[in-house]
């Protein structure tokens, strides 16, 4: 909206409704997006179908997070994440997912929970034995193997602390926070947080972003203050109105302690903003990762890593910071992948309703160029959306596009239906040449379900050879998307296991290339929204029975593999290259 | 029943905002037919209105009707391709604009809407070819930022500098031109101009927010207390260079009633563009909602010429030279307003009392 079409709006829309639409903004950005016309399907099958498994999986606790009706704080609108991990290195993936409580007081329970797999199709919930039993207001989660033992490590972003559980390696987990010098002083809202071991010295740092400056007895409750209402429905206040933060840096001392590196890096010195989802991946591939932070209402920041300890933030002049209009929008979740199959890493922002999620293509040399029109997202602004993944669901080759959607102020659709407080979950298919096409249907029953979701996980945790999907819904138990692709295409997952570099590979950079394409995807320690997917990257093929692998590891190494056959889980040790081949899925 | 039908005016005009224009405005009077049936003029009338008003879908099925009436109805067609513009219809949109080349032949308006499309469908060659044709005179004035993206998308990034440096130049404090500008100098090295361009960015986008929060605040306070105590929040928006901002301070001033405070920035703001519509247009609306008929008069007969199928400002205008008793005048006005509008009661009612009266003088 240009200034004149501002002008415009206010006035027209004061005198009509009685409301402004400043006022019906609230306090989040979006810009009344309508939606792009839908082209014609393109009828061609899909063949990834998903079911929601999670009950039948042993995933019944709900995760609570604030009142079961309404959402009287934005601490309780914006949810938690969740992760795939292997936490015990069983070559199964586990589910650890976060949990919120309730203002009112304690919630009988609610709590973080870990869950082991039973590597049949179920879990069993082992917090209690893990030592995990945690409630609270739970944000962010990031998980890597911080001390190099071998044992995935688990860090909690959360209000008012954060929190760091050193994985013992026997299945129980220590509490490590203030040993670690992680407490910070005050109460801060921690929200995206990724491990990143920004100086290549091997060990995993930990970058932390945060969104307000918040305190449950200053900030109005919903009703309180006029001027928090969305289209005329008052709602809880926020993120604009409330005081912005800026992110935080801590670096690995190597000796189980961490050191805030936040104004030496040059981290702190970049605009505070409301800061969500944070990610790191090499995006200009340099050998040095950047740090990537989706910001809600302000614009998204992206820090480049200079070689020498300190970022710079160039979010504008890449591109990844605000729309093509040079508007900032309410960036929720990231994703990292490469859409196009060009070996590069593209990135998927998704923001609030009346606004399409952004997908940037990557030109090169850290300049990044808004497709989302022409590759066709621009037919969904419906609805708030949150955690979401660059994946390819069914195994072409091809990677497709996945969000869920929940609103943050479950009052406005007793007023207006068009925001539903419970939303669908949202699939593109990749139907190649840049161009993608809304699924609505024919992806299975699992996807046209509605829940307030936000946090989503990618991982195939049956071990069967396609992409499952975990999803955080608020008040509700989770849902486990078991994907049952039987298109036949090939595929090809990649382990790494570093030795000059963090052990958990965290960093690096994988390209595989297959019947005439190059897809690279990147090994991260964060990603969609406050969450943590598979670290085993997942590579569908189509009908390509062969291909060769590319490896940048985080310390600079390259190492290339050549031949390798497809439906396997390859594990590739730095320096040693492949040192296990399982085929798994058969 | 002089004043019987002032006050329903009055209350009929309560429900009309102060209007902008449309980029349409101008080219509707280019591209409308001569002679149009009075239902086609009314649903068009309405449909204008409700384009104006942001309420696109209902727009559409006003020119739909229209069109229904009349097909080749060449205005019909372009404010319904806008609307379907506006409204993201973008491939049902540009057959709209097509029909109106084939029955009006070329136009500049058409010329730039079928560009603008070119360039959403990322047809960049088009986009170019169109937008260049009419860039030298430039029906809106954004023509010269919509080519330079275009040449920029395209991958052309020198011409693409060159026609955002004129954007700039043509639209100075628009926040979205310098940024696009300052990407387009990063891809092409110039990282000095770029860093410029970022500046002015940052600088333009920051006044536009401080307008939003300041509108947003001086709302608030009109709402809340009474206008001289809200002044000190409404009057950081007094900026006497800016006709905009001053424009958008008597608009707000005048929403919570407070004409008399409205007066002094919609005047000043007349005097900076004296091309605004909207500036004349809440101007007369004013001095008309403090009967103060023969100041509103000017500015409302300034508002209509610029555009004539704008109901609120043609029905306001046949008010006031009633009010004024000039009824020679009074007449063609009201009957243009009634044809624009036939379902309202009231001014079917004295028009058909003026036209009684007509005979005995």
């Amino acid at each position: 909206m240009n200034r004149r079409e501002f002008l415009a709006a206010l006035a027209a829309g004061a005198m009509s409704a009685g409301v402004s639409p400043a006022q019906q903004l609230g306090g989040m950005a979006t810009r009344g997006i309508k939606p792009q016309p839908r082209g014609k399907p393109s009828g061609l099958p899909f063949h990834a179908k998903f079911t929601d498994v999670a009950a039948k999986a042993g995933l019944t606790a709900p995760v609570i997070y604030g009142p079961p009706d309404r959402m009287d704080y934005i601490l309780e609108s914006m949810g938690c994440g969740v992760a795939f991990l292997d936490y015990d290195n069983d070559g199964w993936l586990d589910i650890f997912l976060l949990s919120g409580t309730r203002r009112e007081g304690p919630v009988a329970g609610a709590t973080n929970r870990l869950y082991k797999n039973n590597r049949d199709g179920t879990f069993t919930d082992v917090t209690a034995k893990a030592g995990l039993v945690r409630q609270g207001w739970a944000f962010g989660v990031t998980v890597g193997d911080y001390n190099n033992d071998g044992f995935d490590d688990i860090f909690v972003s959360a209000w008012p602390q954060n929190y760091l559980y050193r994985n013992n390696g026997n299945g129980t987990f220590t509490d490590v926070t203030e040993a670690a010098g992680l407490i910070h002083p005050g109460n801060r809202w921690g929200t995206g947080c990724t491990w990143v071991d920004y100086d290549r010295d091997g060990r995993l740092d930990l970058f932390v972003a945060h969104y307000v400056v918040f305190d449950f007895d200053k900030i109005p409750i919903t009703g309180k203050d006029p001027a928090c209402n969305y289209k005329g429905v008052p709602v809880n206040c926020g993120p604009r109105g409330l005081t912005p933060e800026r992110p935080a840096l801590y670096h690995n001392n190597g000796d189980g302690t961490f050191t805030d590196v936040t104004a030496h890096s040059r981290v702190g010195s970049a605009q505070p903003t409301y800061g969500l989802t944070a990610v790191a991946a090499d995006l200009d591939g340099d050998g040095w990762q950047e740090i990537y932070m989706a910001c809600d209402s302000t614009p998204s920041l992206l820090f480049k890593n200079s070689g020498d300890g300190t970022f710079d933030e160039v979010g504008l002049e890449s591109g990844l910071a605000v729309n093509e209009d040079g508007r900032e929008q309410a960036g929720m979740g990231i994703a990292i992948g490469d859409f196009d199959t060009d070996g590069q890493l593209d990135v998927l922002k998704t923001h609030f309703a009346e606004d399409t999620a952004a997908l940037y293509h990557n030109t090169g040399h850290l300049e990044f160029e808004d497709v989302t029109l022409r590759a066709g997202l621009g037919v969904e602004p419906r609805y708030v959306s949150w955690g979401d993944g660059i994946v390819d669901l069914d195994n072409d080759g091809l990677p497709d596009i996945f969000w869920v959607t929940g609103s943050t102020f479950p009052e406005v659709e007793r007023v207006h239906h068009e925001f539903p407080h419970k939303g669908p979950r949202i699939l593109f298919r990749n139907l190649g040449g840049g161009k993608f096409e809304e699924l609505l249907d024919g992806a299975g029953p699992a996807i046209n379900e509605i829940h307030a979701s936000r946090g989503v996980a990618f991982g195939d945790f049956d071990n069967d050879g396609d992409i499952d999907i975990l999803i955080m819904n608020i008040n509700e138990p989770p849902s486990l998307l078991r994907n049952d692709s039987k298109g036949g295409g090939h595929w090809l997952k990649v382990k790494l296991v570093g030795t000059h570099s963090n052990r958990s590979a965290i960093g690096a950079v994988v390209t595989v290339t297959y019947a005439g394409r190059k897809q690279a995807q990147a090994v991260m320690a964060a990603s969609s929204y406050l969450s943590v997917s598979d670290r085993r990257l997942h590579f569908g093929l189509g009908a390509a029975a062969i291909a060769d692998v590319e490896i940048m590891w985080p310390s600079g190494a390259r190492e290339t593999l050549k031949g390798l056959h497809s439906d396997q889980l390859i594990t590739v040790k730095e320096g040693a290259g492949v040192v296990s081949q399982e085929r798994i899925g058969q | 029943m002089m004043r019987l039908f002032a006050a329903s005016i009055l209350l009929a005009l309560a429900a009309l905002a102060a209007q902008a224009q449309q980029p349409g405005a101008q080219a509707q009077q280019q591209a409308g037919g001569a002679q149009q049936q009075p239902g086609v003029a009314a649903h068009i009338g309405k449909g204008s209105q409700l384009i104006h008003d942001q309420m696109y879908e209902a727009a559409a099925k006003e020119f739909e009707q229209a069109l229904a009436l009349e097909p080749n109805n060449a205005q019909a067609h372009f404010e319904y391709g806008v609307c379907l513009l506006a409204l993201g219809r973008n491939d049902d949109a540009r057959p709209q604009f097509e029909q109106v080349e084939k029955l009006k032949g070329p136009s500049r308006y058409v010329t730039y809407y079928l560009g603008r499309l070119d360039l959403l469908a990322n047809d960049y060659p088009s986009a170019i070819k169109r937008l260049s044709a009419v860039a030298a005179n430039p029906p809106i004035p954004d023509t010269a930022f919509y080519l330079g993206a275009a040449y920029v998308s395209s991958g052309d990034t020198e011409k693409g500098i060159t026609w955002l440096e004129k954007a700039a130049k043509l639209m100075p404090t628009d926040y979205r031109v310098h940024y696009r500008l300052a990407r387009a100098y990063s891809t092409a090295g110039r990282q000095q101009d770029a860093t410029h361009e970022y500046a002015l960015y940052n600088q333009y986008l920051s006044q536009h927010k401080s307008t939003e929060t300041e509108a947003r605040a001086c709302s608030e306070a009109l709402r809340t207390q009474s206008a001289d105590a809200a002044r000190a929040a409404c009057q950081h928006m007094y900026d006497p260079n800016d006709p905009e901002r001053l424009t958008l301070l008597g608009q707000l001033y005048g929403e919570a009633g407070a004409f008399q405070q409205a007066l002094d920035p919609l005047n000043r703001a007349v005097q900076l563009d004296p091309g605004s519509y909207e500036a004349w247009h809440d101007l007369g609306l004013t001095y008309f909602r403090l009967e103060r008929y023969a100041d509103a008069r000017g500015p409302l007969l300034k508002a209509a010429a610029m555009r004539p199928e704008a109901y609120g400002t043609v029905v306001m205008l046949g008010a006031t030279l009633y009010m004024l008793g000039d009824d020679a005048a009074a007449l063609p006005v009201l009957e243009h307003a009634h044809q624009l509008n036939p379902g309202d009661e009231q001014t079917a009612a004295i028009l058909d009392k003026l036209k009684a009266e007509q005979p005995k003088k």
